[in-house]
């Protein structure tokens, strides 16, 4: 078995040496070239490139001196003489980085800029990565740099290297590059049926559950590297204030559905929120609070799944997209802080907006408004509308519109010749 | 000549029946009602509710009351109002075949049931309803007075007698994001609107699952939130978000887009409910205009 093992490899590395020397002869066929004029010619001139492919990690075609591999040596329409577009001469060899059935693929991959990652002529490490280790990553993802440095605790594996969980160019079996999907990644190392690990999670069966959901992969400042906002239940190990007792037949179903379940600690803001004209439909849904909160913890403040521009936008697409493509920027939404203006549970306005006059919601930061603006309040009509006083919705709209000042005219004449006409040209 | 016109023109209408495409549909703006009849002004009304007979009620939400007025060929007028404290936030319409009244009260998520002619008559009730309790986002009822309401906490669409019994329910489909509303063809198919995936899905009358009927129309729509038929088949969707009324064919084809945001009449700024009457009316609660507006229409 042994024997024929290394007689494959031998033909594969025959196979090899006589389709780089084909290259070579076909390089030497087209260009007509001068013997051994497919690189040594070319190093004669490019002595910068002999100084490079001195360093221990060479590309194939660099050190068998096939620079027409890549190159067109007289003349070409794309960058550095390449023979072919630079986002995509490297999947002309390397064609099968991203597999078809990927799941998820890395973005300079995608985009062909295999050299954010990859000298394309040698390198001091392997792969010919421009930088070793976790450094070439963190090069980009400097938030996730800085956590990582910051954390008190920290996820070894992320230490040792990025490539412990994740694939550098595609993943076929999971979202965000994994190597498996959660939990199956996670429980590669974390032995679920070691007695330390059943104590931990309180005699619950979560072998099967998303780790995710509560333990930060990145590491955290919390014992477990738990999301740094865990839910008080859970802060204190007591799962079976929401969920079935641990010992019976369905331990992690929850004792309640929907909202009802979190009304029994948080009555009030539950008991407050119905009391409102109008709740936030999606608490009244199936997934009740859990639409927009994580039960057990979380990356942000207030359990959310994530920043309010992206739970917001999951539901309100076309409100953040308005606002992407705006000309004029509103800062709470740039900063993702919705509720600068509304209350996502429940309110007695209309937009659920947090306070009941749009002229007081938009004067909590715009308070000059208030004295040195168009006549605007309750006893300004407004004349395209007699049942509308003048606020500043008349004019403007909050998320932005396709016209600079959030107005929904192309010019202001346009806007303001909506109500004074006498002025329209 | 005439016979080549009569030939291409028949020619047209036999492909345009085959294909299932109906004509655009058109508006002519008939009017705007801003008051009651004691001169009172609207304030952000959710509901509007029409009827053949040319009956006609708007839920003035901000107001916490319903207006009743009446359509003849001189126009709108009326205007009575009718206040009970059961509705204390009337927001979706709807009229039964008898005139009676029922309105989602959007604080309570209760349906009140009123008499023609305001009088509450109780609420509606329901019988025998599979858990979980239902939160209901909207309703309709059909022209046998059967009972539509569409859960958002059970996830489906309950079936009822004018009773509140328990017929049927149908789930959502498994792939839906947020629905809105419900409507009926006047054959008595299920319409469901995906205001998330700005979807419609349709269950034909008697059948137990919601399929697809539109492609995915967030080329066209912002954030739709209800959803009406008229006679002729076309299906009403409107969006909110982008002040304005998407039409389909009977197929959920796109056929049009009608009115768009402003604050003049004949512009929408955040409407809310539609109705459409067998004489052609087309009324809009236009909500955050304060003001009821009508338009006929032509196809």
């Amino acid at each position: 078995m042994k024997q024929r093992t290394e007689i494959l490899i031998m033909i594969l590395l025959a196979l090899l040496y006589v389709a780089s020397a084909a290259a070579q002869e076909n390089a030497l066929l087209l260009y007509k070239l001068k013997p051994g004029a497919t690189g040594k010619v070319c190093m004669d001139c490019h002595v910068n490139i002999q100084e490079t492919v001195k360093k221990p990690f060479v590309h194939t075609p660099v050190k068998s001196g096939d620079c027409t591999g890549c190159h067109n040596p007289h003349t070409s329409s794309h960058g550095k003489l390449l023979a072919a577009d630079s986002k995509e001469i490297c999947a002309q060899c390397h064609a099968t980085v991203i597999p078809p059935d990927a799941r998820s693929s890395h973005k300079p991959v995608a985009e062909g800029n295999c050299m954010k990652c990859h000298s394309p002529h040698a390198s001091d490490n392997r792969f010919n990565m421009l930088r070793a280790g976790n450094a070439l990553c963190l090069d980009c993802h400097k938030a996730m740099g800085e956590t990582i440095a910051k954390v008190k605790h920290k996820h070894s594996p992320v230490t040792t290297g990025c490539l412990t969980c994740h694939l550098p160019h595609a993943s076929s079996k999971a979202g965000f590059l994994l190597k498996d999907e959660v939990p199956a990644l996670c429980t590669g190392c974390h032995k679920v049926d070691k007695p330390i690990f059943i104590k931990q999670h309180m005699n619950y069966p979560v072998a099967k559950a998303r780790c995710t959901s509560c333990h930060d992969p990145h590491g955290s400042d919390m014992p477990g590297i738990l999301y740094n906002d865990v839910h008080r239940p859970v802060a204190s190990k007591m799962c079976s204030q929401c969920h079935e007792d641990a010992t019976s037949g369905s331990p992690l179903k929850t004792k309640r559905s929907g909202s009802e379940l979190c009304k029994e600690c948080h009555s009030d803001m539950v008991n407050s929120t119905f009391a409102k004209n109008k709740v936030h439909w999606p608490l009244l849904g199936k997934q009740g609070c859990l639409t927009c909160h994580n039960p057990h913890a979380a990356r942000e403040k207030g359990l959310l799944k994530a920043d309010l521009i992206t739970v917001c936008g999951s539901c309100h697409k076309d409100t953040i997209q308005r606002q992407e493509k705006s000309l004029t920027k509103h800062d709470p939404i740039q900063k993702g802080n919705c509720m600068a203006c509304h209350d996502p549970h429940g309110s007695n306005s209309q937009f659920l907006t947090n306070k009941a006059s749009i002229i007081d919601v938009c004067g909590k930061c715009h308070d000059w408004q208030k004295h040195s603006t168009h006549p605007i309040g309750d006893k300004v009509k407004d004349k395209r509308n007699k049942n509308l006083t003048m606020q500043c919705l008349s004019c403007h709209r909050a998320h932005g519109t396709e016209y600079k000042h959030f107005i929904p005219f192309p010019t202001t004449s346009d806007l303001c010749t909506q109500c004074h006409d006498q002025y329209k040209r | 000549m005439s016979s080549i016109f009569m030939k291409y023109a028949v020619f047209a209408f036999v492909l345009l029946a085959a294909t299932g495409a109906s004509a655009a549909e058109r508006l002519k703006q008939v009017t705007a009602v801003y008051l009651d009849d004691k001169g009172g002004a609207l304030a952000t009304p959710e509901g509007i509710a029409c009827d053949a007979k040319g009956g006609i009620v708007v839920a003035d939400t901000g107001n916490g009351r319903l207006l009743k007025y009446s359509f003849k060929e001189a126009g709108i007028s009326g205007g009575s109002e009718v206040k009970v404290q059961q509705l204390p936030e009337p927001t979706r319409l709807q009229l039964d075949s008898k005139g009676d009244i029922y309105a989602l009260d959007g604080k309570l998520r209760r349906i009140v049931h009123l008499k023609g002619d305001g009088s509450f008559a109780g609420y509606l009730d329901l019988h025998g309803v599979p858990a979980p309790d239902p939160q209901i986002r909207s309703f309709k009822i059909a022209a046998d007075d059967e009972v539509y309401l569409l859960d958002v906490l059970g996830q489906r669409v309950l079936e009822l007698d004018p009773s509140g019994n328990f017929r049927r329910q149908l789930p959502f489909p498994a792939q839906a994001g947020f629905c809105s509303d419900l409507a009926l063809t006047r054959g008595g198919d299920l319409l469901l609107l995906d205001s998330l995936a700005s979807t419609v899905y349709a269950a034909s009358k008697g059948g137990t699952e919601f399929k697809p009927l539109s492609k995915d129309l967030k080329e066209y729509l912002s954030f739709a939130t209800y959803l009406t038929t008229d006679s002729r088949g076309t299906i009403f969707v409107m969006d909110q978000n982008g002040s304005s009324l998407v039409t389909l064919g009977p197929d959920g084809a796109y056929t049009g887009r009608l009115l768009a945001l402003g604050w003049k009449e004949g512009q929408l700024y955040y409407p809310s409910q539609i109705c459409v009457s067998d004489s052609g009316l087309l009324g809009i609660a236009d909500r955050n205009n304060s003001r009821a507006q009508f338009f006929e229409l032509i196809k």
